[in-house]
């Protein structure tokens, strides 16, 4: 089993919180455990892929994942299940459907919340709204400015989940249109550079929601050898992310990269595509005093991780 | 009287100079929880000024094994979320299940050409030319848009889909001699964008002796090209594009060119392959 090894800090500051009697739940409890489940560019793969020879085929399928989260969530107390985009185009589905059944589904799955991908464009702005009314969770973008469009004041930057007293914010950032969808899919919309969005996100969910944890719904994609912003760039760039869910390469990663950077670390993770895997994530919550033990007295090496029977 | 109480409280906190996100978190109780939360205030206040509010914050650990969980055959579908896919699963199989042709070997992808590549971008040309009735130099796509190969044995509607999900248009490009040039340029740079209609030679990782129609190329000359309306506007880095002089719509969606290709041949008693004819030669 592999796990990473951190420091373990004094355990005043719990022992401490819990002298005060007081009944709400995260504060009473000694550690809270909250499960992430993610997926990211799920293509319109409602059924598995074709069994015909092909990497991956058979697997992925959205009734297999229904009943995977399902099972997680009687296991486990706190789920956030989020996407990080292009949940549409790949199978005749869309192309018959317009990504209404997509949206249905996630519905059902109870997801909390998902951002925008190129290809979720692409039956235009027209076509996003049509199915909007389809999804009962909420899409997360930051950096869009959708002013003058159809689709003004219908996307939030962010959303605060609270789980057990946790706070946790999540926010969305989405890739440069141009370039990668129509003009006249995604109009008026406008991109705006994702470096100083996320630090104000990461400020604002800090300093006013007071967020015990930071996520950020990517789809800029993991990896680019160009000047071109994407998620380990991201990573490095914008201090206070605590996780960055990626998408748009289809990168599959056995496990989350971690990212160095001047404020402590950041995780960033992505599942492939097609619903191939769920991503899971679960962190452990302990109470700590903040003066004892900085982010930046976590832990040991980090492109190393601790190997343990 | 409870928020009277907040107020002591809040008050102070701030007086010993700390921020306590605590008092927030107060304020955001339900009211049994501050009924209660009064009742024990007594202790709370004490123990909060011994401890001089030092701010306590959670700290979370990641665990980061196992964090791909396989979605496969083990997992049994929901039942429930089955049903609602039925409905649509029933009228999709309909329509891709028909099969509307016959390749004797797979068509797939490769750097250059291939015979997937050369398959889409002569049909391109074929499809596009009765409808914009005038001569089509050159054809167009990439890698990336072609999405799945088109496989051995019988085809149907459905690895048309698979092939081309997108709903992208056939458009025809006036190109001057020099963003051919590019073009071409940019072909041997990248490897994933297959050319109709045109020969080159990769040397020194350069594009030479470009031939088009079998004519040498003409750098003085404008060229006409048949592509996707997404690789038109620019896709897959293709910039040069974008310089076009003129951008003419042939009223056929890339998709349903493929689709009456693979129809048309059938009709005709053909089989679904690619010309195999060398169009690219690389020197080492």
């Amino acid at each position: 089993m592999k796990r990473r090894d951190f420091l373990k800090a004094s355990a005043v500051g719990a022992a401490g919180i819990s002298l005060l009697g007081f009944p709400l739940p995260a504060e009473a409890a000694q550690s809270v455990t909250l499960t992430i489940l993610h997926t990211n560019d799920q293509h319109s793969r409602i059924d598995p892929m074709p069994n015909d020879g092909r990497k991956y085929g058979g697997m992925g399928g959205m009734a297999r994942r229904a009943t995977l989260i399902e099972k997680i969530r009687k296991e486990q107390p706190n789920v956030l299940l989020l996407d990080a985009g292009d949940i549409w185009q790949g199978t005749p589905y869309f192309n018959f459907f317009n990504g209404e059944l997509e949206y249905k589904l996630m519905s059902r799955m109870q997801y909390d919340a998902a951002t925008l991908g190129n290809h979720d464009f692409d039956n235009g702005l027209q076509g996003l709204q049509n199915q909007l009314p389809k999804a009962t969770f909420p899409f997360l973008i930051a950096n869009y400015n959708f002013g003058g469009t159809i689709l003004e004041n219908r996307f939030q930057p962010y959303k605060v989940f609270e789980k057990q007293g946790l706070r946790i914010g999540v926010f969305g950032l989405g890739i440069e249109l141009a370039g990668l969808v129509s003009k006249e899919n995604y109009g008026e919309t406008q991109y705006i550079d994702p470096v100083p969005v996320a630090q104000e996100m990461v400020q604002e969910l800090r300093q006013n929601q007071k967020c015990d944890l930071v996520i950020c719904l990517s789809h800029l994609g993991y990896s680019y050898k160009t000047d071109k912003i994407d998620d380990l760039k991201l990573a490095k760039q914008v201090p206070g992310i605590d996780l960055i869910i990626g998408g748009h390469t289809h990168t599959f990663l056995d496990e989350p990269t971690v990212v160095q950077n001047a404020g402590g670390e950041t995780l960033v993770n992505q599942v492939g595509w097609s619903g191939i895997f769920l991503g899971r994530i679960d962190f452990t919550f302990n109470k700590k005093n903040r003066q004892k033990t900085g982010v930046s007295a976590l832990v040991l090496p980090v492109d190393n991780p601790v190997l343990t029977s | 009287m409870v928020n009277n109480t907040r107020l002591v409280l809040q008050l102070r906190l701030r007086r010993s100079g700390e921020d306590c996100t605590f008092v927030d978190k107060l304020s955001n109780r339900p009211p049994h929880m501050k009924i209660r939360f009064r009742k024990s205030l007594g202790v709370a206040l004490v123990a909060l000024l011994v401890g001089a509010c030092q701010p306590l914050a959670w700290q979370a650990s990641p665990s980061l094994a196992n964090t791909d969980v396989p979605v496969d055959s083990t997992i049994t579908a929901d039942p429930q979320t089955e049903a609602v896919i039925a409905p649509y699963r029933r009228q999709v199989t309909e329509k891709m299940s028909e099969v509307i042709g016959f390749a004797p070997e797979a068509l797939g992808k490769a750097e250059y050409e291939s015979p997937l590549g050369n398959f889409v971008v002569d049909l391109q040309i074929a499809q596009s030319q009765p409808l914009y009735g005038k001569p089509i130099d050159l054809s167009l796509t990439t890698n990336g848009g072609l999405r799945q190969p088109l496989p051995k044995g019988e085809i149907n509607v459905g690895d048309v889909f698979e092939l081309m999900p997108f709903e992208n248009e056939l458009v025809v490009l006036t190109l001057d001699g020099s963003t051919v040039q590019e073009l071409f340029d940019y072909a041997v740079e990248k490897k994933w964008a297959p050319i109709g209609g045109a020969t080159y030679t990769v040397k020194n990782g350069k594009p030479t002796d470009i031939k088009i129609g079998g004519q040498p190329f003409d750098p003085a000359k404008s060229y006409t090209l048949v592509t996707s309306d997404y690789l038109a506007g620019g896709g897959d880095d293709l910039n040069m594009l974008k310089k076009a002089t003129k951008t003419e719509k042939v009223g056929l969606l890339l998709r349903d060119a493929i689709l009456q290709q693979i129809r048309q041949l059938t009709a005709a008693g053909q089989p679904v392959t690619a010309d195999t004819d060398s169009r690219v030669t690389v020197l080492p």
